[in-house]
């Protein structure tokens, strides 16, 4: 379909040429036909649907899960794996905010440090966090701590990269005025550098969230053991596709939770920038 | 003063393998497969069909999904981006899919998709789709409005706006989506061939692991991370062979 | 020639010191060149310039667009170093930013994550002298008071030009330098500002080098109005306007004004002509 058939259907709409529901409707009937697609796809076994669980199922299967029933054979609630995910991805994101910002300060700050540190960090960056799964798995003492250190990996590079991206593009004038102003190195790192560069580091921190989760599904999937993608796993080898469901829709909250979350803080603590 | 920071920056990079090796002559790092060990290794995975087919697949893989992503984020992008009425049609429902880690559904694309080459190729597909997706969309949107009177000013109908104004003015956050899609197609990729199994790099890794023979897994680490140089330096060069005319921001 | 002008024309600021004079403030810029050199292009910005402004005096750098005049201003301030020559303040060589130079630019350089309150408190609070109160009553008389906790991106364009005024004068320093300050506002915001700053500089006893492109400006505002050249930037010509104080902007519509506007102008076209073909030719 051309822009321009486009276009004159969305004129006609708009000269009220034709009836149109409003904004609010329009948008609630977007996530009515997703269901009703959904369901029909599965009622009429289109592709391999019929091997999928229906929206009506999954939602009894839903609510008999939020109500505490046991995910699959290991006995644990929808609860206690969306726990241990979540622990996983939290701590994760700490320890990389922990490491990757001042890093990226010092990096961005200093040319010596760049040439020493950032060539060897390049290094790793193209390997994707999946990818150290094996090794982390014969490395770290532990099982639990191998899947904490690949979900750190992930969380990583984005808040490394969009700090040290930050730092470089901090204004000269900032630093500047402040100079002119009586600041020392040490009051224009705090003042002007560090806020500066505070709403790349938010980019980079959601960035990192979402790697996060991206990756810990894929680890919990690989490396089995507790969270939500085991559980996904597992229900698929049990073919429990009701559980699948589930589990999609539990990580799905999780995630959308989670990168509200650092939205909102993110806002918070750069509320001096100019609202559209 | 120049030559002397690029002889820093070489020495931070061989720093690399020679605290590896340091690190695995004194085993500090037990379990790390030695750096000699390891090259030894690739040596002998470059003449195996296997290691080639692995990585022949992969990429394949990963360039196939990721145009096929393109090729659908890009208008749809567009079309969310100009026609509110569209937007509200799809968006909510796209933007209720797109909190789920592509990943996740590789159980769901197992039994509904006929074969499992198609499975992985979806799921680096949905990777590289919601960036793309999303970045096209802010793009269409932050088109200034003045460009696009101007042209219809100048005599241009709704579609040549769109072609000559909308397109090209959201092409540098378009470009950006697809930096990142690269990188996320790479990242679902590897974990659903190790999940999924069959072929490729993720699963020639996940296999050494299982079947003890470690050295093939840096092999395997070492070829995906040049794979996934190679092909974000491919973006970034369509990006700036596209986007000519947006000037480069320094470094 | 036009070195000897600017030097000889007010006696009282041959080299002076606060020792001699008992003022601070004092500005001498001695055969100063700037060249920036970005890979091979080499470009001349200011060439053996010479320029001396007492203390408490008010100088305008007027010039056509691209001859230097931000380049002087950034050696004063000590954000470049002269390729050759020296600037010195009150005698001493200038070699980095200091408080006692305070600048403000046509771009504001408010810190946005900063409330304007705690963006005037900047300069005391470098140096822990912050006074309860006293931001409150410079924003006040610029006319601010009641944006003390709004951040800069809430404030109009004047609003925040006028903020960053109060910045630097709650910074107490003894030269203000200052480039284009007013001209990115509209004509009538530049008016009050222009008022404002005069009524400031009158009471306050600072040192001004100020820039502008703006030929009524620099006659309504300064003491001596010095013309530069173009490219590489040297100083042209130096008008003494005297026309007393205190000064508003009706002074426009005088004779004599009318008569210090027409010269300067007169110089002023011939280094934009001047400038033009250097483009061309370029």
């Amino acid at each position: 379909m051309s822009a321009s058939t486009i276009d004159q259907i969305q004129r006609r709409f708009e000269g009220d040429t034709v009836p149109l529901p409003g904004k609010r409707v329009r948008q609630v009937l977007s996530i009515v036909l997703f269901f009703v697609l959904w369901a029909a796809l599965v009622r009429f076994g289109i592709l391999g649907f019929d091997k999928f669980v229906g929206p009506e199922t999954t939602l009894v299967a839903l609510v008999e899960s939020l109500a505490g029933a046991p995910m699959t054979e290991g006995g644990e609630t929808l609860y206690e794996h969306a726990a241990f995910s979540a622990y996983r991805v939290v701590v994760a994101v700490l320890i990389a905010m922990g490491i990757a910002i001042p890093l990226g300060l010092t990096i961005g700050t200093s040319r010596r440090w760049e040439d020493a540190l950032f060539p060897a960090l390049e290094v790793f960056r193209p390997v994707p966090p999946v990818a150290w799964v094996p090794i982390a798995l014969l490395l770290m003492p532990t099982f639990r701590s191998g899947v904490i250190f690949v979900v750190f990996i992930g969380a990583f590079f984005p808040i490394l990269v969009n700090t040290i991206e930050g730092v470089k593009t901090v204004e000269e004038e900032y630093v500047q005025a402040a100079a002119s102003l009586g600041a020392e190195s040490r009051d224009i790192f705090r003042h002007v550098i560090i806020p500066a560069t505070l709403p790349s580091i938010i980019t980079g921190v959601s960035l990192g969230v979402g790697l996060a989760w991206i990756t810990v599904v894929a680890a919990e999937m690989i490396a089995g053991g507790v969270g939500i993608g085991y559980i996904i796993f597992q229900a698929y080898r049990l073919l429990q596709t009701e559980v699948v469901a589930v589990g999609m829709i539990a990580i799905g909250v999780l995630g959308y939770a989670s990168a509200a979350a650092v939205h909102r803080t993110g806002h918070y603590l750069t509320r001096w920038e100019e609202t559209e | 003063m120049d030559s002397r920071r690029r002889l820093v920056r070489v020495g931070s990079i061989l720093s690399v393998p020679i605290l590896w090796f340091v690190a695995s002559r004194f085993g500090l790092l037990a379990g790390l497969p030695a750096p000699v060990e390891v090259v030894d290794t690739y040596v002998a995975e470059l003449y195996r069909d296997d290691f080639w087919i692995s990585t022949i697949r992969s990429t394949i893989r990963v360039l196939a999904s990721f145009v096929i992503a393109a090729v659908i984020a890009i208008p749809l992008g567009l079309l969310i981006g100009r026609y509110t009425v569209f937007a509200d049609l799809t968006f909510p429902a796209l933007e209720m899919l797109r909190p789920i880690p592509p990943i996740a559904w590789i159980p769901f694309t197992i039994l509904v998709l006929p074969a499992a080459e198609l499975s992985i190729m979806f799921i680096t597909f949905l990777g590289a789709f919601f960036p793309i997706l999303l970045n096209t969309i802010q793009g269409a949107r932050g088109v200034e409005v003045e460009y696009s009177r101007a042209a219809q000013s100048l005599g241009a109908d709704s579609y040549q706006t769109f072609r000559h104004v909308i397109y090209p003015s959201a092409l540098p956050a378009i470009h950006a989506g697809m930096i990142v899609g690269m990188g996320l197609a790479w990242v679902n990729l590897i974990a659903a061939e190790m999940v999924a199994g069959g072929t490729g790099l993720g699963f020639l890794t996940w296999s050494a692991y299982t079947s003890g023979s470690y050295p093939t897994i840096i092999v395997g680490i070492i070829t995906i991370g040049i794979l996934g140089a190679a092909s974000s330096m491919l973006v970034r060069m369509i990006g700036h062979w596209q986007v000519d005319w947006a000037t480069e921001q320094p470094a | 020639m036009s070195k000897h002008d600017s030097t000889t024309d007010d006696s009282t600021t041959a080299g002076p010191t606060p020792e001699t004079t008992g003022k601070t403030g004092a500005i001498d810029i001695n055969d100063l060149t700037k060249i920036y050199d970005p890979e091979g292009e080499h470009v001349v910005a200011v060439q053996d310039m010479d320029l001396s402004v007492g203390a408490e005096e008010f100088v305008a750098l007027l010039g056509p667009s691209g001859c230097g005049k931000s380049t002087v201003l950034e050696c004063i301030a000590g954000y470049l170093d002269p390729t050759d020559g020296e600037v010195l303040v009150d005698g001493n060589r200038v070699s980095k930013p200091d408080p006692k130079r305070g600048v403000v630019f046509q771009e504001n350089r408010l810190f946005p994550w900063k409330t304007i309150k705690e963006n005037v408190e900047f300069g005391p609070r470098m140096h822990d002298s912050i006074e309860e109160g006293r931001a409150e009553s410079i924003l006040d008389e610029m006319g601010l008071d009641g944006f003390e906790e709004a951040y800069p991106s809430g404030l109009s364009g004047g609003m925040q030009q006028r903020a960053e005024l109060a910045r630097l004068l709650a910074n107490d320093p003894d030269i203000m330098l200052m480039d284009e300050p007013f001209s990115a506002l509209d004509a009538l915001t530049k008016e009050i500002m222009q008022k404002k700053l005069l009524e400031v500089w009158e009471r306050d006893n600072r040192t001004v080098l100020f820039i502008t492109h703006d030929v009524e400006e620099a006659i309504l505002l300064a003491d001596r109005v010095v013309v530069m050249t173009a490219r590489p930037g040297q100083v042209k010509d130096v008008i003494d306007v005297d026309i007393e104080r205190p000064r508003d902007p009706e002074v426009v519509t005088t004779d004599r004004f009318t008569e210090l506007r027409e010269r300067a102008l007169s110089v002023i076209r011939e280094e934009a002509e001047r400038a033009l073909e250097q483009e061309d030719g370029a």
